[in-house]
């Protein structure tokens, strides 16, 4: 049997998307954000975070989904380091050991980073998001 | 080259696709959508078992819905919902697309396009013509109109 893997299945505006749970560092409600006019437009700030700093990426601006900010905080580690990542909600744990569809071509530009693929999860179609492409 | 086709409309105007392998045809459903994705893709539909992107025609061709006689449509596009989806075997990767209505299939000998390429017919994404009833029908390139970028 193919080793499982256990994916967080968050929320965008009503529709899912997963990232490996191994890249998830915290889950937490947003606390104090600090306005930094340094960062780019998908950034809404700087949050503390165990002593230190995280910039926080708006998911809704990077991905152009229309919406305010999620209040979720992710904490999450990816090839740049800790970043934080506001989504809408965090629905549950995802466990299978089926592996992520790749995208069908002509879908996007296949240079795309911020996605690894598609999940399958009961009749949903669920985005599975690149950490390390995030950023 | 004789061939089956499937004969559709989509915004008042007859096209054919020339039928590769198998085929289905389901009423309109909701696709998953994809941020980022090329302004024409609808999204994502899966179907026993498969993926398929799902390509919206009339906005890859720049296609307005039909108005009144006299008229250019504004505004409403085509009715999401009463369209069908085509899903077609690629010579790449299956795909599917939205067309206004079925009309029929039919066997029949493609004709190749006109020698010389019209700006105005869609950038060479004609690859044959077909005649049925007396009425030219537009066979598409839906490799080029698709999958041109790999």
């Amino acid at each position: 049997m193919a080793e499982s893997t256990r994916f967080v299945i968050l929320s965008l505006e009503g529709d899912k998307y997963a990232i490996p749970l191994s890249s998830v560092v915290e889950i937490t409600a947003l606390q104090g954000l600090e306005r930094d006019r340094n960062l780019t437009e998908i950034f809404e700030g700087k949050t503390e975070f165990r002593g230190k700093r995280l910039p926080v990426v708006n998911i809704k601006k990077l991905l152009r989904v229309e919406g305010l900010p999620g209040r979720i905080l992710l904490v999450l580690k990816g090839a740049k380091g800790m970043f934080g990542l506001l989504v809408d909600a965090v629905a549950e744990i995802l466990e299978t050991d089926k592996k992520a569809v790749p995208f069908p071509s002509g879908v996007m530009n296949p240079t795309m980073a911020y996605f690894r693929g598609i999940l399958r999860h009961g009749d949903a179609l669920v985005l599975l998001l690149n950490a390390d492409g995030l950023l | 080259m004789t061939g089956r086709y499937l004969l559709f409309l989509l915004c008042g105007q007859l096209f054919g696709a020339r039928l590769e392998g198998a085929l289905e045809i389901l009423p309109w459903r909701s696709a998953r959508k994809v941020p980022l994705a090329y302004t024409y893709v609808e999204g994502l539909i899966d179907y026993r078992g498969i993926l398929y992107p799902l390509f919206s025609l009339a906005q890859r061709l720049g296609l307005k819905p039909q108005g009144p006689i006299g008229f250019a449509a504004q505004g409403a596009p085509v009715q999401a919902d009463l369209q069908s989806i085509i899903l077609l075997e690629g010579k790449k990767a299956p795909f599917g697309i939205t067309v206004d209505s079925i009309v029929k299939m039919i066997q029949a000998d493609e004709v190749a396009p006109p020698p010389v390429k019209d700006p105005s017919a869609g950038d060479g994404f004609i690859r044959g013509l077909l005649y049925d009833d007396n009425k030219e029908i537009v066979l598409l390139d839906f490799e080029r109109l698709f999958f041109h970028g790999g």
